[in-house]
């Protein structure tokens, strides 16, 4: 088993940037601000944030930014939760969420919640439990969850619950690792774990170990790295991570990664992108891998920024 | 290829862009779209023996290929499209959008009809940019007359046709969807067609959980029979993809639903609505059984078994007990919980016993055996009988199979043996 090849991971991320010349890198500029949150995480959880240039990115980010108070996820597209909690992590990451007018940010998320509790990621009305999510997670960073009716948004949320223990988009959706990272995450920050069923959700996560040592999302799929980070994060916050074997995913992980170029891929000797890289070291910081600072399971940004948030004195 | 696809003019790019337009408008049929290596272009053209007219050849040589509304666009020249296409419609929807740039309502309908025209192309080449669906919503909504409506559906589809995963062209139906519902006598014939789409695309992309995931949203629009239409209609699809949880998730939405209707309509000879209710359910598991037993091995079935029998128990029985106290004359349907609970140790105990050196075999054997378990702790008592007590002899059996089979879960394991032994 190889070690994390942290140094070409760096490299990785800051030459990404650089090289737009695929149709495949050109047609996802569209979610570049979530890109942004992949990359720069990933380098703060390697000790390496320095490694760009801070006020390229803000400023960048700052564009982005729609007079509704939403972000899109690049210049001159419309703007989405998803590209919105993306913007304010990444300027959680360098501590410059004060440059940001929190009551116009949270105005428009908090606007976006519907009368059952739940929430659409956009005016135009599709409803999913990762927008209740990003909607929590969101305005908890900024605190101010006192903008929506938090219990309305559980209730919600437990509503799509299924009898496996685990959660779908909406009522009676398919459990999907995703998902329940989403719910479990929007349940922990709201202080409402209590509506888990923890021996059953962990059940069915743990069911998620395949023989090679990786996690899929859903039943009967191929492992994928990325779920190294849904799915771990969710025991994590329902205490049931002794329930898989955490050795077996470590050199999963690692046995995914480009030892040449750097990056991570979904499963060993696939193309690597910044997404997997960043699902990849994530996970392996959740399962305490040396050298890399420590994440948080909910906010999925590091612990050191969440203390920050909450704990500084203003 | 970066080399030729850099050396496009913008005047050359542009050109292509409003040849792309001008093939969608000519034929509006088209139903499929794909992407093609220049080197399939000959192959494509050598099949056909190249009976193109010449007015195709006008426009195909290279570039594009149209025949029998099937669309396959050169990826040589995906980026100088894309990158005209984006750059058109940003500046149409810009104009549309600004105030007072234009003078009257001929001038409106000028830049919408652009706009369409623009962001079709657009997400002909990049299915989730999705300022350009937004925009399309954006204009529909003006109008609200169900052919507009319709043809979005279309452009979806087409757009699924190339990306079958593509969550906003998923998202872009819901949308159509809703607002046909708030006036339209056709919903339900769409609703119809909707879920004929999603199994012709679960059919190309297996496990495909967003689209499944649409199915699974367009329960809530359809009436009892059509639910049941439904189930009886989908299991021959799922009978043959027994590896796709989706597909049973599906029934169970489906088997769910119906039972929600029971709940609202206890009053109404509910006791005959239950013994069907009772009689779907029972077919349901003799069906999983006789599928579980011809393929071995296939988790998504031993988690569809899971969720029959614990729902049978703990939910149906109960809800049985009442209907029956009420119901004259009694309800000709009656649970044994008991002689179940035989008939599953039973299941459980013929697929376990044949532990091979085989794969599938030994997965048979820890399903099963994770099956049995995992009903005990969800369950584990129902009316004075302990399920429990039921299960204690073979419990030892099973721990010691599954923490040997199956390692990586041994704090699971241990921790069911804890729980079984405490008094």
């Amino acid at each position: 088993m190889g070690e994390l090849a942290a140094d070409k991971h760096v490299k990785y991320i800051i030459s990404v940037e650089k090289k737009k010349d695929s149709f495949e890198s050109v047609v996802m500029e569209h979610l570049r601000l979530n890109g942004a949150y992949w990359g720069l995480t990933t380098l703060d959880i390697l000790g390496k944030l320095d490694a760009v240039d801070e006020e390229d990115v803000i400023s960048w980010i700052l564009k982005c930014q729609d007079e509704s108070g939403g972000f899109a996820g690049n210049i001159g597209h419309d703007p989405h939760v998803l590209y919105t909690l993306s913007a304010v992590q990444v300027l959680a990451l360098f501590d410059k969420l004060d440059i940001l007018d929190a009551d116009k940010v949270s105005n428009y998320v908090a606007g976006l919640q519907n009368g059952d509790g739940s929430f659409s990621g956009d005016i135009w009305g599709e409803v999913d439990t990762r927008f209740s999510y990003i909607a929590i997670c969101c305005l908890s960073i900024l605190q101010r969850l006192d903008k929506i009716n938090v219990d309305k948004a559980v209730e919600y949320i437990v509503s799509c619950k299924n009898l496996d223990g685990g959660f779908g988009c909406t009522p009676g959706g398919e459990s999907h690792s995703g998902q329940i990272f989403c719910c479990v995450g929007a349940l922990a920050i709201a202080g409402a774990l209590h509506h888990v069923d923890k021996d059953l959700l962990g059940w069915w996560l743990c069911e998620r170990q395949v023989k090679s040592g990786g996690l899929n999302g859903r039943p009967e799929k191929l492992p994928d790295v990325c779920y190294s980070w849904w799915v771990l994060s969710s025991l994590i916050m329902i205490d049931r991570v002794h329930w898989i074997n955490k050795d077996k995913l470590v050199k999963f992980i690692l046995d995914c990664q480009d030892m040449e170029n750097g990056g991570i891929s979904d499963r060993p000797d696939d193309a690597v992108d910044v997404f997997h890289t960043y699902f990849g070291v994530a996970g392996l910081s959740l399962l305490e891998y040396p050298g890399l600072k420590p994440i948080d399971p909910a906010y999925a940004l590091p612990v050191d920024v969440v203390n920050r948030i909450f704990f500084s004195k203003k | 290829m970066s080399t030729r696809e850099n050396s496009y003019t913008e005047a050359e790019a542009l050109n292509l862009l409003a040849q792309l337009e001008r093939i969608l408008d000519l034929d509006p049929l088209i139903d499929e779209v794909g992407f093609i290596h220049p080197s399939q272009f000959a192959t494509l053209k050598e099949e056909i023996g190249d009976s193109l007219s010449s007015e195709d050849r006008d426009h195909e040589s290279t570039s594009f290929w149209i025949r029998d509304h099937k669309l396959g666009i050169s990826t040589q020249i995906l980026i100088p499209v894309y990158k005209a296409a984006k750059h058109a419609f940003i500046s149409a929807l810009r104009q549309y959008k600004t105030p007072g740039n234009f003078s009257g309502k001929s001038q409106d309908d000028t830049l919408a009809i652009e706009v369409m025209i623009h962001s079709k192309a657009l997400l002909l080449l990049s299915c989730d940019f999705a300022t350009a669906w937004n925009s399309r919503k954006l204009i529909v909504s003006n109008k609200r007359l169900l052919p507009i409506l319709m043809d979005e559906l279309h452009l979806s589809a087409l757009v699924l046709s190339y990306s079958p995963k593509s969550e906003q062209a998923w998202s872009h139906r819901r949308w159509v969807i809703n607002m046909i519902s708030r006036n339209c006598s056709t919903l339900q014939w769409i609703i119809e067609r909707e879920s004929e789409l999603v199994e012709k695309i679960a059919e190309r992309s297996k496990m495909n959980y967003r689209a499944w995931n649409h199915r699974c949203w367009l329960v809530s629009f359809m009436t009892r029979e059509q639910v049941l239409d439904e189930l009886k209609k989908s299991r021959n699809w799922s009978g043959l993809h027994v590896a796709d949880n989706s597909c049973f998730h599906y029934r169970r939405r489906l088997m769910l639903r119906n039972l929600e209707g029971f709940c609202y309509t206890q009053d109404n000879n509910s006791s005959g609505y239950f013994v069907e209710t009772y009689q779907i359910w029972k077919e349901e598991l003799d069906w999983n059984e006789s599928l579980i037993k011809r393929y071995i091995g296939r988790e998504a079935l031993w988690l569809h078994r899971r969720f029959l029998s614990m729902y049978l128990i703990k939910h149906m029985a109960t809800h049985l007990l009442a209907v029956s106290c009420q119901s004259k004359p009694k309800a000709s349907v009656d649970i044994d919980i008991d002689s179940l609970m035989d008939h599953e140790l039973c299941l459980v105990h013929s697929c376990s016993t044949t532990i091979a050196d085989a794969n599938f075999e030994e997965a048979q054997a820890i399903h099963s055996a994770a099956y049995m378990l995992w009903l005990t702790k969800q369950i584990p008592e129902y009316q004075g009988i302990d399920i429990q007590e039921k299960l204690r002899a073979g419990v030892g059996d099973m721990t010691r199979m599954l923490k040997r089979s199956c390692p990586d879960r041994s704090s699971l394991w241990d921790y069911l043996v804890g729980y079984h032994s405490e008094p």
